[in-house]
């Protein structure tokens, strides 16, 4: 089986500081209103005791990219270690991938009138680094992984996180643990 | 999950970097990567730089500048308790540094608050600001009009150079105080001596972690870290809040308590202990005085049921939480600011403390009560100490209340404050009772404010000068919670014409003087650097095992023997010892023991509690409002409990007024049952295109304590009562 580069989301570390996001905007200067790793909260009761609990989500990096397969004019490619990039000056800014992609990831840059999305950092990989965003999470609650030597163990989904059958995207997930309201 | 987490990191880390390499990613730019163009030769150099915004982590931060332009901030990871990471609002350092909103030069308004701006040259603004502070003296005979308000917008320690600038003009009123956390600080003060908090780091060794009234995955989030080592080293973690917070949602247990009522809840808690005889013995006979004072009054006057009826925590829970924490050593409070924000606060954090005291944890590695320390603040304050120039008017500053600064300036006589200085401080935003504040500003004859964005305060000045961010200008900078010293260095060329506190006390010194001979004592020139090294003394650089403190450019410093606060059990009370019975208390008018005090309720009128606490994305009134915060959250929310919704039939989403006798805020209602029902909740922060101010609703109540230790008493800010209904 081959490389699928994805990422772990160990929602029972994360304690929803945000700053993923903003280490993401930080480090790729990205247009001000344009954000490519978000924080969402869980739905407070979706474990039974109501909670303040999160999830941070990026690009998922599937092994079916839907936005792949929408783009017209073959600005995204699947790299041979899974990583999904769009490549930009291919991106005519039609948006199809906005609405194609279950996980509303790709961004639609108004300025540049083209869209963008996390591209796994694989710069930084390859320079032996984590990605901006797992490297700035002060809780160690997000990480690169190759999910096809994860094994299980791990989630494929929490509660908000659309039917992973779509596009069988390349993200684990550890569930957060609730606490006890005495 | 079979697979331990560490090397199962590792191996993550591995893997990637393995794959990236035999891949051909460099073939497309891409959006993003594109760096500086061009030169083929660009520049790329690492700088220390420290965050000084008034937050525990006060982190150490490695600045990437490539060709003069900051690329990306980033943790230092020699600092071990900021480990490598920045928090939210260290990630937006550089759009703080390049957004379009900075203030870029001195700027006149023309009619305060008409916006009508108009560009001016630091010479014009030095020359305005030294003839209207000339004109004072010539008018008043000295220099008390004119008033300062500095605070908490910078804590580098070179920006006490504005404190320096006032001294070196002669006697001037001067806000004193602290809002946000001073009951503590005299609840600490009257107990201990002072406040001393073990190092943070510590908190990994801990058995038992109460997290009481402190919500750090928000406001410290590198704390978290050690309390989850402490949870992975088998810790049991307990929140004790009003709202159940991001980091109760980490925790084993969450009791949620009726807001203001901390201290019934651990007085009820020590006559659990008390009853059981669970307490130390002998390090109370030891270590403290006034212990047998103290078990009379529990004896007395206080039983679990009380406690339950006040607190809204079940009997059950008391003994429980009583017990574990009594028996599972090292156990470790920590002690929040926003559960001292109250009119009976500081008794609260004094009841708080002596559950510690009467368990043997004081002074126990892990252990402990830890609220704050200023310890290694021990600097020269080398930018701030100034004599007044010679034949000045007067003997002394005169002290006017921050926490009631709107009516105190108002009140001022003999000679009235007629010139507000303002930096590293919003407070038309941030302090309560807006609508008086505003009013002061329009009473002043002249107002400068220095500042980076045009804020609220901004908005109501005459002038302002631009300010430099920390990475445009050196200093050094410590933390009131950890123990590490870092230097902050200039990473990049001031931008625009702005310039820092210490610049613009020597401009404005040059000028005075050139206007008038020998009417400011401020040097005129100076290296910044150089100045930095000014802050050093023989003490603090033993503290931080430093030769020099030029030694601080291979990296932080921590300072040493403060694993744990309090182990030789030296505290610095008058007695010696710590001190159950303070006779210090009695001076400042409180019983001389931990009692509770009632806390402040509800009317009729206004049925609900408004607790107004920091915000993830924001200190007070720093971040939220720039662009890059505005793309993760651009609207504001009061939170409330969706059976007080239905009572007042508001749904999700509905628009509501927030409101009291002096105010209201109109805001989206966001319903949520982890508060409670009789109390909603909104965030202090601002936004910058909308009217949004929770201070709007805010008094200026002062909490029990806060005289002694900083001059004034905090804020009850949480002692705020409000009506709903839907708009
Ligand atoms: S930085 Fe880490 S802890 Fe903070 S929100 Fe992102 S994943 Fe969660
Ligand atoms: S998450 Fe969306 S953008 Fe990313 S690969 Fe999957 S479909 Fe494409
Ligand atoms: S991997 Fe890189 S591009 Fe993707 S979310 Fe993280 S920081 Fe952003």
């Amino acid at each position: 089986m081959g490389t699928k580069m994805g990422f772990m989301v160990d929602s029972n570390r994360c304690i929803g500081c945000h700053s993923c996001s903003m280490a993401c905007k930080n480090y790729n200067q990205l247009n001000p209103d344009i954000v490519w790793r978000t924080v969402y909260d869980i739905k407070e009761d979706a474990y039974g005791q109501p909670t303040r609990i999160t999830m941070s989500l990026a690009c998922n990096h599937c092994e079916e990219p839907a936005c792949k397969e929408a783009c017209p004019t073959n600005a995204y490619e699947k790299r041979a270690d899974g990583i999904v990039i769009h490549h930009e000056e291919r991106c005519i800014g039609c948006e199809m991938c906005v609405y194609a992609c279950p996980y509303n990831v790709p961004q639609f840059d108004k300025e540049k009138k083209k869209v963008g999305k996390c591209h796994l950092c694989y710069e930084r990989l390859d320079e032996g680094l984590s990605p901006a965003c797992v490297s700035s999470c002060p809780t160690q609650a997000i990480y690169q992984i190759d999910v096809s030597t994860i094994g299980d163990g791990f989630e494929n989904s929490l509660p908000g996180f659309p039917d992973p059958k779509i596009t069988k995207p390349s993200v684990r997930f550890i569930k957060p643990s609730i606490v006890k309201k005495l | 999950m079979n697979v331990k987490r560490r090397t199962f990191l590792k191996g993550a880390a591995v893997t990637g970097a393995l794959i990236g390499l035999g891949s051909t990613q460099t073939e497309f730019p891409f959006q993003g990567l594109m760096k500086a163009q061009g030169s083929g030769e660009s520049k790329k150099a690492v700088f220390q730089n420290a965050c000084p915004r008034n937050c525990y982590d006060t982190c150490s931060m490695l600045t990437t500048v490539e060709d003069g332009v900051i690329q990306f901030v980033e943790g230092n990871p020699q600092n071990t308790y900021t480990n490598g990471t920045v928090c939210v609002k260290g990630n937006v350092y550089p759009r703080t540094v390049y957004s379009p909103d900075r203030i870029k030069y001195p700027m006149r308004q023309k009619g305060r608050g008409t916006g009508n701006w108009e560009r001016i040259s630091w010479d014009e603004a030095y020359t305005e600001i030294a003839e209207n502070i000339l004109k004072i003296k010539k008018e008043y005979g000295s220099t008390l009009p004119i008033c300062l308000n500095k605070y908490s917008g910078n804590f580098e320690i070179m920006h006490y150079g504005i404190e320096g600038t006032m001294s070196s003009l002669g006697y001037t009123s001067r806000a004193t105080g602290t809002p946000c956390w001073p009951a503590g600080i005299d609840a600490q003060t009257f107990d201990f001596g002072t406040i001393v908090n073990s190092d943070p780091e510590q908190m990994a060794k801990s058995k038992y972690i109460i997290l009481w009234g402190v919500n750090p995955a928000w406001t410290g989030v590198h704390s978290m870290n050690f309390i989850e080592q402490a949870k992975a080293n088998g810790a049991k973690v307990v929140v004790i809040d009003p709202i159940l917070t991001n980091t109760a949602g980490k925790a084993h247990e969450f009791i949620q308590i009726k807001s203001s009522t901390d201290g019934a809840l651990a007085l009820g808690m020590a006559k659990y202990i008390l009853d059981n005889e669970l307490y130390d013995g002998q390090w109370l006979a030891n270590n403290s005085i006034g212990y047998k004072e103290f078990f009379g009054y529990v004896k007395n006057n206080i039983t679990l049921e009380w406690a339950a009826e006040k607190t809204g925590v079940r009997v059950e829970v008391i003994e429980t939480l009583a017990r574990e924490y009594a028996t599972t050593k090292p156990a470790n409070i920590w002690i929040g600011y926003g559960m001292q924000r109250h009119t009976n606060g500081g008794q609260n954090v004094r009841a708080i403390d002596a559950l510690a005291a009467i368990t043997g944890n004081v002074g126990l590695e892990g252990g402990g009560a830890n609220y704050a320390q200023l310890d290694s603040w021990g600097f020269n304050y080398h930018a701030m100490v100034h004599p007044a120039p010679e034949g000045s008017e007067g003997e002394a500053d005169r002290a006017v209340n921050m926490n009631n600064f709107a009516a105190d300036v108002l009140a001022a006589q003999d000679p009235p404050i007629k010139m507000l200085w303002i930096a590293g401080r919003n407070p038309v935003q941030q302090d309560p009772e807006t609508t008086l504040i505003k009013k002061a500003f329009r009473e002043m004859d002249f107002v400068v404010t220095v500042d980076l964005y045009m804020n609220k305060t901004v908005e109501l000045s005459d002038i302002v000068l631009p300010a430099t961010t920390p990475f445009e200008t050196p200093g050094v900078n410590v933390s009131y919670w950890h123990y590490w010293m870092t230097l902050n260095e200039r990473a990049i060329k001031p931008l625009h014409e702005t310039k820092s506190d210490v610049e613009i006390a020597m401009g404005l010194s040059a000028k005075m003087n050139e206007l008038e001979s020998g009417s400011c004592t401020y040097p005129t020139s100076g290296d910044l650097e150089e100045w930095v090294g000014k802050e050093f003394n023989d003490t603090i650089l033993e503290q931080f095992g430093l030769e020099k403190w030029e030694d601080l450019k291979n990296g932080p410093a921590k300072m040493k023997n403060k694993e744990v606060a309090w182990k030789d059990g030296d505290f610095r009370t008058p007695s010696k010892k710590y001190e159950l019975y303070s006779e210090e208390a009695e001076k400042f008018g409180h019983h001389p023991l931990p009692v509770y005090v009632e806390e402040m309720k509800s009317t009729e009128e206004f049925p609900y509690r408004c607790i107004t606490p920091h915000w993830k994305l924001s200190i007070h009134s720093q971040f939220q409002d720039l662009d890059w915060m505005e793309a993760i959250s651009d609207k504001p929310f009061v939170e409330m409990h969706p059976d007080l919704a239905k009572r007042n039939n508001i749904n999700e989403g509905d628009l509501v007024k927030v409101y009291n006798e002096i105010g209201y805020v109109t805001v989206q209602a966001k319903l949520t049952k982890t508060v409670q029902v009789e109390e909603v909740v909104m965030y202090e922060t601002w936004y910058k295109n909308l009217n949004y101010n929770v201070n709007y609703t805010v008094k200026a109540i002062p909490a029990d304590m806060g005289k002694k230790a900083t001059g004034m008493p905090g804020i009850a800010f949480h002692d705020n009562f409000v009506n709903i209904e839907k708009v």
